[in-house]
C-alpha cells in the first residue's frame, strides 16, 4: 500500500500505455511463439515445425546472412552517422541547410528507397554508368547477386534510409554534453582526439547504445529491401517468416519469427554485457 | 596553404560528400519523374535532364488517386503523433522515476515487443481492428499505428527523461512548487527537445507505414498504398512522380521543424 | 521557451483541425448510405483497365440490376490477407473477388470461399472445355471462369539482331541464346521468373513440357526438366531470382535482360509508356515433349462471409455475358473464355495479342489441389538445391517427392 501511495501518480501515467502495448503486441506475440511449438496439422506440442524449418535449404545460411547484414549495417551506419553528427555539431555557414538536407531521406518510405536503390545499383543503373563514365569498367556489373556484394548493397541502401534518424539521435546526445567539460579538458591540455576519445565517446555511450539497439531490432528483421533488391538469392530469417506465412503455414512463420527474436535477444544481451557494461539505463542517481 | 586552410578545405569536402550522399538519390527519383523515357530506359541513363517531360506529373495529378490518399495520410500521421505524445510523454516520465529494476523490466518488455517480425503479429491485430469495425476509418488506422509507435517513442523519451536529474525537481519542490507545477514548469520544458524529435519520428513512421494500411483499408487509401499500386501496376515514371510527391511534404516539414529541433533548452537548464 | 510554446501550439492546432476535418467527413459518408444493395468487388487492374471497367462495364450492370458495385483495387495476395482478417473477425467486407487463378487453391484451402457447385449452371454453354473445370477442387466448384491469361515471352529485338539470334523455339535454342549473351556480355541476359514468392508456374512449365508431373516430382519428365535447368542456370540472368510480374518490366525496359516471360499487361508498360518499340513478344519455346504454358488469369468467386450471394451471382452472370466479354476483349485486349467471343484487335498491340492467343492454345491450368501453396514451396526449394547449390538431381528429387507424398497423405 505504501508503495502504491508513493507511486500512484506514476501508475496512473503508465497504465494506458502498458495496457495498449500488452493487449496489442505482447499477447499476439506470445500466441505466435506458442504456434511455433505446435504441430501444423495436429496442433499438438512438438518440435516438428522447427525440424522442418531447419531442413529447408538455406535456412542455416539465412541465419548467418542475418547476423552478417546486422553487423555490417550497424557498423557502417553508426560510423557514418557519427561523422555526420560531428560535422553538424560544428558552427559553420549554411549549417541549417545541410542539416535539412541530411534529414531528407526520412520522408522516403522503404518501398521507394528500394526502388531508388534498384535505379542506382541495377545492372543498367546509375552507379554502373558512373563507373563506366570514369572508365573504371567496360561491362556492367551485376551488384545485386547473392554474396557479399549483395549484402553490402543492402547495407548501403538501408543506411541511406536511416541515417537521418541516427544523426538526429546522436546529435541530441552530443548536444546534451556540456561545453564546460570540453573547455576544462582544453585547459588541461587535451587535444581534440583526446577529448573525443575520453569525453565524447564515454558520455555518449547511453545514446550509442540506444541507437544501436533501436537499429538492431530493425536490421535483424530486415525484409522489404532484400525482397526488392536481391530476391531469394540472399535469404534472411525474416524472408522465411514471410514465406511460411504466405503459404498459410502460420506455425512455420511463428517458429521463424521466434528464432529471429532469439537472435536479437542474444545480440542485445551481448552488447549490454560486453560493450555497454551497464553504461546505459544505470544512471539512476 | 596553411594548415588551417587545408582543414577548412577538407571540411568543405566532407560536407559536400555528405550532402551529395543524401541528395543524389532523391534527385535521381525526381529526375526520372520528369525525364523522357529514352533517357531512363537504356543501359546508359543520363545524369541530367536533357528533355523535360512533365506528362507523368500531369497524369498523376489528374488521376484522381492523389488528393484523398494525401489527406488521409496527413490526418493519420498527425493523429498518430498527437495521441502518441499524449500517451507516451507522461508514461515515460513516470517510468523514468521508478525503481531501477522496474524501469529496466519495462524497457526490456518494450524492447521485446519490437523484436518480432511484423508478419507474425499483423494478422491478429488486423482481426481485432476488423472486429471493432475500424476498417477504412482514420481513427482505426491511427490506433493501429500507435501499436508500433508507442514503444518506439517511449524508447526515445525514456532516455530523455532519465537524463533530467531528479535534483532539478527536488530543488523546485523545496522552493514550494507542487508536483504538478514541477512537472509543467521544470520537467516538460527541459524535455521538449526530446519530445519534439520523438514526435517528428512518429509522424514520419506513420506517414511511411504500409502494412496496417494494407489490412485496414478497403475503399480509402493512404499514399504509401497508392505508391505500392503504381509499383505493381503502373509505369516507371508515374511511380517516380508519385514517390516524389510522397517525399515533398516530409522535406518541407523537416525543413520548417528543424528550426525547433535545436537543443539549447536542455543544456541551458541543466547548468 | 517561447519557441517551444509556439511549436507546441502550432502542432496542436494543426492536429485538432485535421481531426475535426475527419470527423466531419466520416459523418457525411455514413449519411449517404441508401436502400440499394452494394456489392464489394475486388480486382487487380492497371489504370487503363480500370477506366474501361468503370466507364464501360460497371455502369450498365448497375442500371440493369439496381445493384451498386463498389469496385476495389486489390492484388490477389492482398485479397488473401484481407479475407483472413475478415474471417477471423467474423465480418464481411468483400462479396466477390476476381482472383488470380494460380492463388485460388490457398483461399479454398483456408475455407474462405463459398461452394458454388449448385450454381454451375450459370457457366455459359459456349465456354471452352478447359475453362469449365477450372476452379474445381475435390469435385466442388469454388470459382467460375472469367478471364483466361497466359505469359508471353518478351525479347529485345535490337540485341537479338546484334548477335544474330532468333527468339528460341525449343530448349536447345534457349540454352544457345543464353550462352551467346553470357559469352558476349559476360553477364546472363536471359531471365526466367523464378522468384520464390510466385506460384512456381514457370518451373511447372518446364516439368510439363518434358512430360513430367509436378505432383510426382521424381518421374522421368521432372528429372529431364531439372537436369536441363541445372545446365541452363549458370547462363541465366541473376535477376531471375527476383523476377516478379512488376520487376520484370523494369529488367526488360532497361535492357538489363534481353529475354524474359511476363504477363501481357507488360506490353502497355514497356512498349506503351516506356516507348520500347523494339521489345517484341512471342508464345515461347517447346520442351522435348512439346510446349506447355501455365494457364493464368482471373476467375470469379464469392466469399464465404457474404450475405449477398444472390446479387453476387447476378454480377458474375453479367461479367460472363457475351456482351461484356466482347467489350473486355476489344477495349482491354483480354482473351475471352467463351468460344463465341472473338474479335479482331488492330493497332500496335496486335502482334502481342497474337502471341497471347497462340500461347493460350497450349496453356494448362496448375493441378487443382488444395495443397498447392505447399507444393510451390517445395518446387522453389528443389530449384534452390539443384540449381543454386548444384546438388545431385535424382536424390534431391527423391527426397522432395517423399515430402510431397506426406503432404498428399495429410491432405486426404
Amino acid at each position: 500500500m505504501k508503495w502504491f501511495k508513493k507511486y500512484h501518480l506514476e501508475l496512473l501515467l503508465v497504465l494506458p500505455m502498458t495496457f495498449y502495448i500488452l493487449g496489442f503486441t505482447l499477447l499476439p506475440l506470445i500466441r505466435t511463439i506458442i504456434l511455433g511449438f505446435q504441430n501444423r496439422y495436429t496442433g499438438k506440442f512438438s518440435l516438428s515445425t522447427y525440424q522442418a524449418l531447419f531442413a529447408r535449404p538455406d535456412f542455416l545460411k539465412s541465419i548467418s546472412n542475418t547476423f552478417v547484414i546486422a553487423l555490417l549495417s550497424l557498423s557502417i551506419q553508426i560510423v557514418i552517422a557519427f561523422i555526420i553528427a560531428l560535422v553538424l555539431k560544428q558552427r559553420f555557414h549554411g549549417r541549417s541547410i545541410i542539416r535539412a538536407i541530411v534529414l531528407m531521406p526520412m520522408g522516403i518510405p522503404t518501398i521507394v528507397s528500394g526502388i531508388i536503390a534498384l535505379y542506382v545499383f541495377g545492372t543498367s543503373g546509375y552507379f554502373n554508368e558512373l563507373l563506366f563514365k570514369l572508365h573504371l569498367i567496360t561491362k556492367p556489373i551485376n551488384w545485386l547477386t547473392g554474396n557479399f556484394k549483395g549484402l553490402l548493397i543492402i547495407a548501403l541502401a538501408d543506411m541511406w534510409k536511416v541515417l537521418p534518424t541516427l544523426v538526429l539521435l546522436l546529435l541530441a546526445g552530443l548536444d546534451s554534453i556540456s561545453q564546460d567539460i570540453y573547455e576544462a579538458a582544453e585547459l588541461d591540455g587535451a587535444n581534440s582526439w583526446q577529448s573525443f576519445r575520453f569525453i565524447t565517446l564515454p558520455l555518449l555511450k547511453p545514446t550509442i547504445t540506444m541507437a544501436v539497439l533501436l537499429r538492431a531490432v530493425d536490421v535483424f528483421r530486415i525484409f522489404e529491401l532484400p525482397q526488392v533488391l536481391v530476391g531469394k538469392s540472399v535469404p534472411f530469417v525474416s524472408t522465411f517468416a514471410y514465406e511460411e506465412y504466405d503459404i498459410g503455414d502460420l506455425n512455420g512463420s511463428g517458429a521463424a519469427s521466434t528464432i529471429l527474436l532469439l537472435m536479437i535477444l542474444v545480440f542485445a544481451i551481448l552488447w549490454l554485457k560486453f560493450v555497454d557494461r551497464g553504461g546505459s539505463f544505470g544512471n539512476d542517481s | 596553404m596553411t594548415k588551417k586552410a587545408w582543414r577548412k578545405f577538407g571540411f568543405i569536402l566532407l560536407v559536400t560528400a555528405i550532402s551529395s550522399l543524401m541528395v543524389v538519390p532523391v534527385y535521381l527519383l525526381f529526375k526520372i519523374s520528369i525525364s523522357r523515357p529514352d533517357e531512363v530506359l537504356t543501359q546508359h541513363p543520363t545524369f541530367f535532364v536533357h528533355h523535360f517531360d512533365f506528362s507523368h506529373w500531369h497524369d498523376v495529378l489528374v488521376s484522381g488517386n492523389l488528393w484523398a490518399p494525401l489527406r488521409k495520410s496527413l490526418i493519420v500521421a498527425t493523429g498518430t503523433m498527437i495521441f502518441a505524445t499524449i500517451i507516451v510523454a507522461p508514461a515515460s516520465y513516470a517510468i523514468s522515476r521508478l525503481d531501477r529494476k522496474v524501469k529496466l523490466a519495462y524497457i526490456g518488455s518494450l524492447f521485446f515487443t519490437k523484436m518480432f517480425p511484423t508478419v507474425g503479429i499483423a494478422l491478429p491485430i488486423a482481426v481485432t481492428f476488423t472486429k471493432l469495425n475500424l476498417v477504412d476509418s482514420d481513427v482505426g488506422l491511427i490506433l493501429a499505428h500507435l501499436i508500433n509507435e508507442l514503444p518506439f517513442m517511449a524508447w526515445i523519451l525514456l532516455s530523455t527523461f532519465s537524463a533530467i536529474p531528479k535534483a532539478l525537481e527536488e530543488a523546485a519542490m523545496v522552493d514550494g512548487a507542487t508536483r504538478m507545477q514541477t512537472l509543467r514548469k521544470i520537467v516538460f520544458p527541459v524535455a521538449t527537445q526530446g519530445i519534439a524529435v520523438a514526435a517528428l519520428y512518429v509522424w514520419l513512421n506513420s506517414w511511411n507505414k504500409f502494412t496496417f494500411a494494407l489490412y485496414l483499408s478497403l475503399t480509402t487509401q493512404t499514399l504509401p498504398l497508392e505508391v505500392y499500386y503504381y509499383v505493381q501496376r503502373g509505369s516507371f515514371f508515374e511511380t517516380a512522380a508519385y514517390s516524389t510527391i510522397l517525399a515533398i511534404p516530409v522535406i518541407f516539414i523537416t525543413f520548417i521543424l528543424q528550426r525547433y529541433l535545436k537543443s539549447e533548452y536542455l543544456s541551458g537548464t541543466v547548468k | 521557451m517561447k519557441k517551444t510554446a509556439k511549436f507546441a501550439f502550432l502542432a496542436t492546432t494543426l492536429g485538432t483541425s485535421l481531426l475535426l476535418l475527419t470527423g466531419c467527413s466520416t459523418s457525411q459518408k455514413s449519411s449517404t448510405s441508401s436502400q440499394t444493395k452494394t456489392l464489394n468487388v475486388t480486382m487487380g487492374l492497371s489504370e487503363d483497365e480500370w477506366k474501361v471497367m468503370r466507364q464501360d462495364i460497371l455502369p450498365d450492370f448497375e442500371k440493369q440490376s439496381g445493384i451498386k458495385v463498389n469496385a476495389i483495387q486489390m492484388e490477389s495476395t492482398d485479397v488473401q490477407k484481407k479475407l483472413e482478417a475478415s474471417a477471423g473477425a467474423n465480418k464481411n467486407q468483400i462479396d466477390v473477388i476476381a482472383q488470380d487463378l494460380n492463388t485460388t487453391a490457398k483461399l479454398v484451402n483456408e475455407g474462405l470461399m463459398r461452394d458454388l457447385t449448385a450454381d454451375r449452371k450459370i457457366i455459359p454453354a459456349a465456354t471452352y472445355a478447359k475453362q469449365k473445370s477450372i476452379g474445381v477442387f475435390g469435385g466442388k466448384t469454388y470459382f467460375l471462369p472469367y478471364r483466361p491469361n497466359v505469359e508471353i515471352n518478351y525479347y529485345n529485338q535490337t540485341k537479338f539482331k546484334e548477335y544474330n539470334l532468333q527468339p528460341p523455339k525449343n530448349w536447345d535454342e534457349l540454352l544457345n541464346v543464353a550462352k551467346t549473351f553470357q559469352d558476349k556480355e559476360q553477364l546472363g541476359r536471359v531471365g526466367l521468373k523464378f522468384d520464390s514468392s510466385g506460384a512456381a508456374i514457370e518451373i511447372v512449365e518446364f516439368i510439363r513440357s518434358a512430360g513430367g508431373d509436378p505432383l510426382i516430382l521424381n518421374d522421368k519428365g521432372s528429372i529431364t526438366a531439372f537436369t536441363y535447368l541445372q545446365k541452363l542456370w549458370p547462363y541465366l540472368s541473376p535477376d531471375s531470382q527476383k523476377g516478379t510480374f512488376s520487376t520484370t518490366n523494369t529488367f526488360l525496359a532497361k535492357d538489363e535482360v534481353y529475354y524474359m516471360p511476363n504477363w501481357p499487361f507488360a506490353t502497355n508498360i514497356i512498349v506503351g509508356d516506356g516507348g520500347r518499340k523494339d521489345i517484341l513478344a512471342d508464345a515461347g519455346f517447346a520442351g522435348p515433349k512439346g510446349e506447355v504454358k501455365t494457364l493464368g488469369g482471373e476467375v470469379l468467386g464469392i466469399t464465404k462471409s457474404t450475405t449477398k450471394t444472390k446479387e453476387a451471382l447476378t454480377f458474375i452472370k453479367y461479367m460472363e455475358s457475351k456482351a461484356v466479354q466482347k467489350k473486355l476483349l476489344e477495349k482491354n485486349g483480354w482473351p475471352s473464355f467463351r468460344e463465341d467471343v472473338t474479335g479482331a484487335i488492330t493497332g500496335w498491340q496486335k502482334p502481342y495479342y497474337q502471341a497471347t492467343d497462340q500461347a493460350l492454345k497450349v496453356a494448362e491450368p496448375l493441378p487443382n489441389v488444395l495443397y498447392w501453396a505447399d507444393e510451390t514451396a517445395i518446387l522453389n526449394d528443389v530449384l534452390q538445391e539443384i540449381c543454386v547449390q548444384r546438388k545431385e538431381i535424382k536424390p534431391t528429387l527423391d527426397k522432395y517427392a517423399q515430402q510431397l507424398k506426406a503432404l498428399q497423405n495429410e491432405a486426404k
